[in-house]
Formats: C-alpha cells, structure tokens, sequence
C-alpha cells in the first residue's frame, strides 16, 4: 500500500542506485525514431505508445522525483504524463522541435499543475525550490534538463554498455572491481566504458529526434 | 565514482577526450536513474488512459449508438415541449461528489472549466475508491434533469493509489442544473451501473437503476 495522507512528507527522496542486473548479450536496438513513434501513438498504435513508454518513463518519473520529492506524487504524475501523451501526441509538430523537447514539455507541465495543486490543497507545502539544498532554481533546471537528457541517452545503449556505465558511476567500484564483478579483464571493461561513453556522446549531440 | 582519467586512460587525446569528457560531466551532474516502482514498469493500458477518441471499435460503437438514442430522445422532449435550454454556465464550477453505500470511503471533485467551442474540459480528482479492472469501468456521467444524460469518460482504479486525477470533455452544452455522478459499470451489462459518487443532495430516487 501506498502511503496515507497523514505519512506524506516533503523529505528528500532522490533517485536510488537501481540494482545491476547481470550481464546480458544484446545487440543496440535502432528502432523508429521517438517523432516516428509519437506519429504512431497519435494514430492510436498501442505497441509505439509502450516502445515510447519505455524510452521515456525513467526519465519522467526521474523529473517528477526531483521536483515533487514524494514518490507517490511522482508516480501519479508520471502515469498523468503518460496519459496527455495517449492522448495530445497528434498535436506534435516535427518542425516545432524535437520529440524529447516535446515529451520534457508536457512532463514539466504536469509536474508544475500538480506542485500548483499540492500548494492550494495545503497552504504550509514548501516548494522544493525554496527548500532545496541544491542551489537556485536556475541552477535545479539546469540540472533537471541534463538528467532528462543523460536518463534519455542511456535507453539508447545496449544493455552491456548500460551496465558498465551503471557500475563506473553510481555503484561506487573501481574499474578494477568492476571488472572482477563482471569477470572481465580491466582492459575490457575500459575499452567498453570508453565505447558507452562514445556512444552517449553521439547519442546526446544528435538529440534523439 | 571513477575519476575521469581513471576511466578513459590516456590512450584517448585531443577533441575526443574533450568530448567524452563533456559526457562524464553531465553523467555526474544527472546521477543515477531513479528505480522505477512496480507501478511504471508497465505503460498504462489504453482503458486506464481513458480516451474516448481511441476506444475500440465495439465500445466507440456502443457509445455512438447511445448518443443517437440520447439525441434522440432529447430531440422529442424539445421538440414537444418546445421548451428553450437556459444559457450554459459562463464559468467554471467546482462540484463535490460523495461517495454512495457502494463506496463509502470514496470522495471527489469535479472541477469544470469553461466551455470552448462546444467542449468543457473537465479535471476529476478523486479518491477511496475501491480497485476496478476491465472488464469493470468507472464511468462518469452527466446528469440531467435526474437522469443520466450523456457519458463522459471512463477510467480504473486497478492499482492501489491515494488519489486519481484525470481529465474528461463534456462536449455537450451545459445547462443549467446539470451535475455529474460516477457509477460503476461491467462492460455489456445493461444500464449505467451502480452509482458510487453523486453530489450532496441527489436524490437517490431520481437516479434511474442506478
């Protein structure tokens, strides 16, 4: 069970380290492109929605636990998100931007009706910007709009190169541990690092379309 | 976490190290990917997204076919009484709904905004209500003169939540004394289901089979 009202807190509750999970042999998918898709889901194509879901459902429950600190809300609004993408995906223009652009719109939108309703529903909710300990708001949209993209881009790596990335940054191993967790030899493991890395470079400087 | 340079080596220089390096900054910087609850893992279904634009074919059907029946019957009782429709509402109303014995814990609020081109945006916020799953919908009706008159969206609760807020469309014009109620319905049974939220003060009576 969820939470009740009465345990809602305004506590921090940042993104935890997901769990590994083993190796897996997987080529890269390249499938259609996210505009591709959002043409799809206007037309109601349930399987384009859930490829779209899965590209993206990281990165909105990600935005939403950053802004709203409350799991449950996140949940909600990532769900609210989903549902005004079903549902407006035809009023995405191409040539307005891109799909991600479009997608970080409606999910920002979201997010922001709700921290409007929470403040109305209870005059002493504290917006997170005012108690944030992460610096100014400039500062958290920035920050916000580089982890919407980074999540993004990492959907885009096969999983082996998903894993190391995972590993080299938020597990806390060194290289050397974690190439003696994956059984593989150091310079494997740097070579793949380096490989992910190029591969996100490539993904972040096209902007997944 | 690894230093940079620990990670690359030094075999890579130049631009390309400068690139990769933009990249370890903005990992850094974004963290890690929140854990997604058991509740994300899947995308929602469409029945739980509740568009009326994207039903399947039978219900769009079903629906059509009522609203014909609904025209219809509307279009007599104009026609014989010749009676003239009071000016729509020209702003937005908040109406409470309570929950019925059929679901005594459930509360709501229906906060309709004003209408544009023949449409009323509708934002429904609600919660206590008990878990339904396809084949059993939630409907949400508009209610007129004591009857209900004209369906407005569909949705589940098929999870465990705390509150649900979802937008619906009227696209009919409002009259005056027009209210709203939920029901709760088994899709192909006959009627609008069992009436679990209503405003104060409707009277049960006036709800037919409900």
């Amino acid at each position: 069970m969820r939470k009740t009202e009465s345990e809602m807190e305004v506590a921090l509750d940042m993104p935890r380290m997901r769990v590994v999970p083993p190796p897996v042999d997987e080529a890269p998918e390249d499938g259609p492109s996210d505009a591709a898709l959002l043409a799809l889901v206007a037309n109601a194509d349930r399987e384009a929605f859930e490829l779209l879901y899965h590209r993206y459902v990281r990165s909105v429950f990600g935005l939403a636990l950053r802004r709203l600190r409350d799991r449950a809300h996140a949940e909600e609004v990532t769900q609210e998100v989903f549902t005004a993408v079903w549902r407006s995906a035809e009023s995405y223009r191409p040539e307005r931007g891109s799909a991600g652009g479009w997608l970080y719109t409606v999910a920002r939108n979201a997010i922001l009706d709700r921290l409007r309703r929470n403040s109305r529903a209870d005059t002493t909710y504290e917006m997170p910007e005012l108690a944030s300990p992460e610096g100014g708001p400039d500062e958290q949209v920035e920050q916000a709009q580089t982890a919407w993209r980074v999540h993004r881009a990492l959907e885009e790596l096969n999983p082996n190169e998903r894993q190391v990335i995972e590993l080299a940054y938020w597990s806390g191993l060194s290289q050397s541990e974690v190439a003696n967790y994956l059984g593989q030899p150091l310079g494997t493991v740097k070579t793949r690092t380096r490989s992910a890395l190029a591969r996100l470079a490539e993904v972040l400087e096209g902007e997944v379309q | 976490m690894n230093d940079f340079d620990e990670l690359i080596g030094a075999d890579v220089t130049g631009a390309e190290r400068e690139r990769l390096r933009g990249v370890h900054d903005m990992l850094v910087q974004a963290g890690p990917p929140a854990e997604l609850p058991d509740s994300l893992h899947n995308a929602p279904r469409p029945s739980e997204v509740g568009a009326l634009r994207k039903q399947s074919t039978p219900r769009k059907l079903a629906l059509l076919v009522a609203a014909i029946i609904v025209l219809g019957i509307t279009f007599s009782i104009g026609f014989s009484t010749g009676q003239k429709h009071a000016a729509p509402p020209s702003v937005a109303q908040d109406i409470a709904l309570n929950g019925t014995a059929a679901a005594p814990r459930a509360q709501a609020t229906l906060a309709v905004l004003p209408e544009v081109a023949g449409n009323s945006q509708m934002n429904l916020s609600v919660r206590g209500l008990p878990q339904v799953s396809p084949p059993e919908y939630y409907d949400v009706w508009l209610v007129r003169k004591g009857e209900p008159w004209g369906m407005c969206g569909e949705f589940v609760v098929s999870r465990p939540t705390r509150s649900l807020t979802l937008t619906l469309n009227a696209p009919y014009s409002l009259e005056t004394g027009d209210t709203w109620i939920v029901t709760r319905h088994k899709f192909g049974e006959s009627g609008v289901g069992t009436t679990v939220l209503q405003p104060r003060g409707l009277r049960p009576s006036v709800v037919p089979d409900i």
